[in-house]
C-alpha cells in the first residue's frame, strides 16, 4: 500500500511540476538558510565549553568607582587568585591571565611580531582544558622564562612539535625555554594565545599591592553551588586585604572610602557567559553580544515561518483542484483513511526532498557563509548528531502539518458534492490564506525596514566627521623596537617628499592604547570632583598630524619650554571640570596613589581640543588629557602623495636604515577605524543577506498563490477578455486582492519595525533618526515586489488566447 | 466581411496530431445569417473561435473586413475584437460576481465609454431584451433562459457587426430556446452579421445558409429560401 501511495504521490507532484518546484525550492532555501543561522548560534553559544570544568570556572570581575567615575574591570589584583586558594577550601584552584601585548620573537634573523602572547600561572592547565601533546603540564609554567607554544607556532618556528628543551629569544632581550607544547587553543575561546610565558617571568605578578587591578583571574570552584558563598564574601575579603594599604595610601578606611560614594567590588562571572555577556574593560579578547544571537534566530525563526507557510499555503490551495480526484476515488470505494494517507504521504515526500535539498544548499553556501561572518563553521560528525534529528523533525513536522488539511478536509466530503463541483471554493474563500500573506509580508517589510535602518547607521558611522582625518594617515606601530632611534626615525620620515606631517605616539583614536589617570580639579584634592579622564602623552605635531581642530587656546609648542607642565584637553573634559574660561586654569595630577596635595603635580591647560571620537560610537566622547611627552608607540604619518607605492618602499627603506632586524609594522588609519566596526558590518551584512533571502522565499510563495488564484479564475478572465478587457486590465484585477494585502502588512510592520530599529539604535551613542521615507521605502519595495511577482502570472493569464481559457467548460 | 482561404488548425499533444480544420475555405457577406453544423468533433467550434479572433490558425489566410488577421498578435487581435464582434455561449459565461447590470456593462468598459453613457446604454439593451426588472440580481438568480438574455444583451450592447453564437440553445428549453432565436433573427434584420454553431435543425432554420463541416472540411451548403 505505501508504495502505491509513494508512486501516486510522485506523479501527482511531477505533473504539477511547477507547483512543485515552486514548494521544494522554497522550503529548501528556508531550511538551508535557518541550518546556517543555527550553526552560527550553536557556534556562538559554544564558547569556552570545550573546558571539562567549564560549569565550575568563573572569572572574578571588577566594579570600581571613584567620585563620578565608575569601570567595569575584567582583570582584578595580583595577589588575589593566591588569596583565593588560601582562604576557602572550596576553591579548587585559581590562576591568572596577563595579556603581554605585542611581543617580537627571532626567527632565525628575523623578528616576527606575535600579538597572542600571555603571561600565565601555572595552575593555566589545571583549570583550563589545553592537552599538552609534549611537556609536564604539571611542571612547564613554574621556572622563570619558560614558555609553552601551541602546535602550529611550534611547527612555524621549528617545523615540529618535538621541541621541548628549545628557546625562543623574545624581543632581542629574553630568552625562554620550551617546556611545552599544547594543542591549539580552540576558536571558540575567550582567549587565543600562541605563546603562555611562565608568570614568575613578570615580577609584577608577585606585586601585593591591592589598590590596582591588572590579572585576568579565574578561580576553579569544587562546585559551582559555592560561587553565591565566594561572591558573599567578596567585601569581607577586601576589606581584611586591602584596608591597611588603603589607610596608608587614601587615609581612608574602607568605610570611608564607600561613604564618599566610591565602592570597589569583585565580582563572579561564569566562564562560559564571557563571550557573550561580557564586553568590559581588560577583556582578553573582543568577545560577541548576546543581543545578535538573538537577532540572528529570531530572523532564522521568522524565515521558517515564511518557508512553512508558504508551503501549507501551496499546498492547501492546489488541494482544491484534487477535490475532483477525490470524489473519483471515493466513488471507487477508497476509505477515508487510505485518502488521508496518501495525501500526508505526498507531502512528507516532498518536505523530506526540500530537507535533503536545504542540507546540499546548506554545505556549499558553508564557505561563503563563512567568509561573511568571519567564523570557521563546518558540518562535520559532531555537529551532525543534532542536525539530522532535527532536520528529520522539522520535515514530518511540516509535512504533517501542511498534508493535514487536504488530507482530513477533502477526504470528509460527500462524494456527490465533490463531484458535481460544489467545492469549486475560490481564492477568495480563504480568510486563512489572506492571514498568511499578510504574515509573511509584515516580516519582510519589518525586515527591510531593519535593513535599511542598519545600513543607514553604518553608513553614517563610516561618515561621520569624527574630529579628525583618518584618511591618508599611515601608522607605522611599535617604533619603540628602534629603541633609542625612534626620533631619528621620525626625523627622517618628516624628509621624505610627500610626507606632509608626522606624530610619535601610540594613543591614536583608532588604537587600542588606553591609558587612564586621576586629576583633581583644585587643591583640595577632593575625590569627589576628581576627573578620570584618558592621560595621553603626544608631541606638537599630534594636533596637525591627524587634522583635529583647536577649540580655545593654542597647541604645544616646541619653542616653549615650559610645555611639559602644561596640558591640552578635549571639550569633554573642559566640560566635566566645569571651568568658565578653562585655558590657563590648573589642575592636579595624582603622581601616586597617595592623594594629597604632597603627591600631585600641577598642570596649566594651554588649550581645549574639539572634542574627536576615540571610543566606538556606541559611546560618548568621554574626557581626555593631553601631556606632552615622548612616547614611542607608533608614528602616525600624514600622507600626499600619488605615488604611495614608491614613498612606502621609502618609508620602509628609512626602516631598515635605522634598524635593520625589526620587521617594519603598519597599517592605514582609515582601515584601523574600520577594524572597530567589524562585526557590526558584518552582522549589517548578514543581515542584508538574510532579509534578500526572507523577501525570496516569501515571493516564491506569492507567486504560487498568484499563479493559483489565475488558475481558479481562468473561466473568469477567459470571459473578461472575450468582451474586449485588455491584459493590463487583467493583470490589474488579478494584483488588487494582493496588493491590497500587503498593504495591510505595511501597516502592521512598520510601527513594530520603527519601535525595534529604534531600541536598537539606543545602544548607539551617535546614531540617525529612522527617517519616514525609510518607511515609506520599506512600503513600496514590498508592494513593487508583490506587483512584480503576482503580475508575472496574471500577464501570463492574460496574454493567452482566451479561448484556452474557456475551453475547460 | 469575412473570407478565409485554406484554413489549416492543428491540436498537438505528445505523440498524436488531430486535424481540426483542413484547408477549409469559406466567404460570409455582410448581413448574412449563417448556421454551422455538423456532428461532435468536425472542427465547429475550432472554426467559430478563429472567426471571433479567440484563437490563431496555424496556417491559412482570414481576411476580416478586408485586414489580414491571421497572425495578428493577441493584443491586435483584442482591439479588433471588441469593437466589431459580440459572443453568445452555450454556457452564457456570465461572471457571477457581477450582477446584470455590471455583467452587461463590461464591454463598454473595456471600449472606454464614459459611465453616464454607459448607464444609458446600458438600461436601452435590457429594455430591449426585457430584463431591466432583473438588472440588479445575480447570474445563478435567474433561469437559463433569462441568464442566456443577459448573455446576448451583453453581446449586443457595443452594437457588433458581426455576433458569433455558439449553440445558444443549447442549455434551453424549447420555449425559452425559440426566444432566443428570435432575438438573433431581430438583430439579423437590424443589419447585424450572425454566425452560430449549432446542432439543432430546429434553430439552424431560422438561419439564411447552413455550412456543415465534417472532418474539419466543409461538406455541403444548403441555402435557405
Amino acid at each position: 500500500m505505501i508504495k502505491n501511495y509513494i508512486k501516486t504521490a510522485y506523479r501527482s507532484l511531477r505533473k504539477n511540476r511547477g507547483f512543485t518546484t515552486i514548494n521544494i525550492m522554497g522550503l529548501a532555501l528556508g531550511l538551508a538558510t535557518c541550518l546556517l543561522i543555527v550553526l552560527y548560534v550553536a557556534d556562538e553559544l559554544s564558547y569556552d565549553r570545550y573546558n571539562d570544568k567549564a560549569s565550575r570556572i568563573y572569572r572574578v570581575n571588577e566594579d570600581l568607582k571613584l567620585g563620578d567615575n565608575a569601570v567595569k574591570y575584567a582583570v582584578c589584583m595580583a595577589p588575589l587568585a593566591k588569596t583565593l586558594i588560601a582562604e576557602y577550601p572550596f576553591v579548587e584552584n585559581a590562576t591568572r591571565l596577563k595579556n603581554a601585548g605585542t611581543s617580537h620573537v627571532k626567527k632565525g634573523t628575523l623578528n616576527i611580531s606575535e600579538n597572542r602572547v600571555a603571561f600565565a600561572d601555572p595552575s593555566l592547565f589545571s583549570v583550563f582544558t589545553l592537552p599538552m601533546i609534549n611537556g609536564n603540564a604539571a611542571s612547564a609554567l613554574v621556572e622563570p622564562n619558560s614558555v609553552v607554544i601551541t602546535e602550529t607556532t611550534a611547527q612555524k618556528y621549528f617545523n615540529s612539535t618535538n621541541v621541548v628543551g628549545k628557546t625562543l629569544l623574545f624581543n632581542d632581550n629574553t630568552l625562554c625555554k620550551v617546556t611545552g607544547v599544547i594543542k591549539d587553543v580552540p576558536r571558540q575561546s575567550h582567549f587565543n594565545f600562541d605563546f603562555f610565558i611562565s608568570m614568575s617571568s613578570f615580577p609584577d605578578s608577585r606585586s601585593t599591592e591591592w589598590l590596582r587591578s591588572d590579572y585576568n583571574t579565574y578561580v576553579l570552584l569544587k562546585d559551582k553551588s559555592y560561587a553565591k558563598q565566594l561572591e558573599a564574601s567578596f567585601p569581607a575579603l577586601l576589606e581584611k586585604f586591602s584596608g591597611a594599604q588603603m589607610k596608608a595610601q587614601l587615609n581612608l578606611s574602607y568605610a570611608e572610602f564607600e561613604k564618599q560614594g566610591s565602592f570597589f567590588r569583585l565580582n563572579l562571572i561564569p566562564l562560559t557567559d564571557i563571550h557573550l555577556k561580557s564586553n568590559i574593560s581588560g577583556e582578553l579578547s573582543a568577545n560577541g553580544t548576546t543581543q545578535y544571537v538573538y537577532i540572528f534566530l529570531l530572523i532564522a525563526v521568522f524565515i521558517l515561518l515564511i518557508a512553512c507557510i508558504n508551503f501549507m499555503n501551496l499546498s492547501t490551495a492546489r488541494s482544491a483542484n484534487r477535490a475532483r480526484e477525490v470524489g473519483v476515488r471515493k466513488v471507487l470505494g477508497s476509505a477515508r483513511k487510505h485518502l488521508i494517507a496518501q495525501f500526508l504521504t505526498e507531502s512528507v515526500l516532498v518536505t523530506i526532498i526540500s530537507t535533503v535539498l536545504a542540507f546540499v544548499i546548506a554545505l556549499f553556501l558553508l564557505p561563503l557563509f563563512n567568509q561573511l561572518s568571519g567564523k570557521e563553521l563546518a558540518i562535520n560528525a559532531s555537529s551532525m548528531v543534532w542536525i539530522v534529528p532535527a532536520l528529520v523533525a522539522i520535515a514530518l513536522f511540516v509535512g504533517v502539518l501542511s498534508g493535514s488539511y487536504p488530507a482530513f478536509y477533502l477526504s470528509a466530503f460527500q462524494p456527490v458534492d465533490v463531484l458535481k463541483g460544489k467545492l469549486a471554493t475560490g481564492f477568495k474563500g480563504s480568510r486563512l490564506r489572506s492571514f498568511f500573506v499578510v504574515f509573511q509580508f509584515s516580516i519582510s517589510i519589518f525586515l527591510i525596514i531593519g535593513t535599511l535602518v542598519i545600513y543607514n547607521q553604518l553608513n553614517y558611522i563610516q561618515s561621520k566627521n569624527l574630529g579628525y582625518n583618518r584618511s591618508q594617515v599611515l601608522v607605522v606601530k611599535n617604533v619603540f623596537e628602534l629603541n633609542g632611534q625612534a626620533k631619528l626615525f621620525k626625523q627622517k620620515v618628516k624628509e621624505l617628499p610627500g610626507v606632509i606631517n608626522a606624530t610619535m605616539t601610540g594613543f591614536l583614536p583608532t588604537s587600542g592604547w588606553k591609558n587612564t589617570a586621576i586629576y583633581f580639579r583644585d587643591a583640595s584634592i577632593n575625590e569627589k570632583t576628581s576627573l578620570f579622564p584618558q592621560s595621553w602623552q603626544i608631541d606638537e605635531d599630534y594636533i596637525g598630524t591627524l587634522g583635529m581642530k583647536m577649540a580655545a587656546g593654542r597647541n604645544f609648542s616646541k619653542d616653549m619650554a615650559t610645555d611639559s607642565d602644561g596640558v591640552m584637553i578635549n571639550e569633554a573634559a573642559a566640560k566635566f571640570l566645569g571651568f568658565k574660561d578653562p585655558v590657563n586654569s590648573v589642575i592636579y595630577k595624582a603622581t601616586d596613589s597617595k592623594h594629597d596635595l604632597a603627591h600631585t603635580k600641577q598642570y596649566r591647560v594651554l588649550g581645549v581640543v574639539k572634542d574627536f571620537n576615540f571610543n566606538s560610537l556606541h559611546e560618548n566622547v568621554s574626557p581626555v588629557v593631553m601631556t606632552l611627552a615622548e612616547n614611542n608607540g607608533a608614528l602616525s604619518i600624514r600622507l600626499n602623495t600619488n605615488n604611495l607605492s614608491q614613498l612606502m618602499s621609502q618609508i620602509n627603506a628609512v626602516w631598515k636604515d635605522v634598524n635593520p632586524n625589526v620587521q617594519i609594522n603598519y597599517s592605514f588609519m582609515d582601515q584601523d577605524f574600520d577594524a572597530t566596526y567589524r562585526t557590526e558590518q558584518r552582522t549589517g551584512q548578514i543581515f542584508i543577506i538574510f532579509t534578500a533571502l526572507a523577501i525570496i522565499i516569501a515571493c516564491l510563495g506569492l507567486f504560487g498563490l498568484a499563479a493559483y488564484a489565475a488558475e481558479q479564475r481562468t473561466k473568469e478572465i477567459g470571459i473578461r477578455k472575450v468582451l474586449g478587457a485588455s491584459v493590463a486590465a487583467i493583470a490589474g484585477m488579478l494584483s488588487k486582492d494582493f496588493v491590497k494585502l500587503v498593504g495591510i502588512s505595511i501597516l502592521i510592520a512598520s510601527p513594530l519595525a520603527w519601535y525595534a530599529m529604534n531600541k536598537w539604535l539606543q545602544d548607539f551613542a551617535y546614531r540617525i533618526n529612522i527617517q519616514w521615507w525609510v518607511l515609506a521605502l520599506a512600503g513600496i519595495a514590498a508592494l513593487l515586489i508583490a506587483v512584480v511577482t503576482v503580475s508575472f502570472q496574471s500577464i501570463k493569464a492574460a496574454v493567452a488566447n482566451p479561448v484556452d481559457s474557456l475551453k475547460n467548460e | 466581411m469575412i473570407k478565409i482561404t485554406n484554413l489549416e488548425k492543428f491540436y498537438r499533444t505528445e505523440e498524436v496530431e488531430t486535424i481540426a480544420l483542413n484547408k477549409l475555405s469559406i466567404e460570409i457577406a455582410t448581413g448574412e445569417f449563417v448556421a454551422i453544423m455538423g456532428p461532435s468533433g468536425c472542427g465547429k467550434s475550432t472554426l467559430l473561435n478563429i472567426l471571433g479572433m479567440l484563437d490563431d490558425p496555424d496556417e491559412g489566410s482570414y481576411i476580416f473586413n478586408e485586414i489580414e488577421v491571421a497572425h495578428f498578435t493577441e493584443r491586435k487581435r483584442a482591439d479588433l475584437r471588441k469593437h466589431n464582434i459580440g459572443f453568445v455561449f452555450q454556457s452564457f459565461n456570465l461572471i457571477d460576481e457581477l450582477t446584470v447590470f455590471e455583467n452587461v456593462e463590461l464591454p463598454l468598459i473595456y471600449t472606454g465609454v464614459p459611465a453616464s453613457e454607459r448607464v444609458k446604454r446600458v438600461e436601452e439593451v435590457l429594455d430591449k431584451m426585457q430584463i431591466m426588472h432583473r438588472r440588479n440580481h445575480y447570474p445563478q438568480q435567474l433561469s437559463g433562459g433569462q441568464q442566456q438574455r443577459v448573455a446576448i444583451a451583453r453581446a449586443v450592447v457595443n452594437k457588433p457587426k458581426l455576433i458569433l453564437a455558439d449553440e445558444p440553445t443549447g442549455n434551453l428549453d424549447s420555449t425559452n430556446g425559440n426566444d432566443v432565436m428570435e432575438l438573433l433573427t431581430d438583430l439579423n434584420e437590424q443589419g447585424t452579421t450572425i454566425i452560430m454553431v449549432t446542432h439543432s435543425e430546429h434553430d439552424a432554420r431560422y438561419s439564411h445558409r447552413i455550412i456543415r463541416l465534417l472532418d474539419g472540411q466543409a461538406v455541403v451548403e444548403n441555402i435557405m429560401v
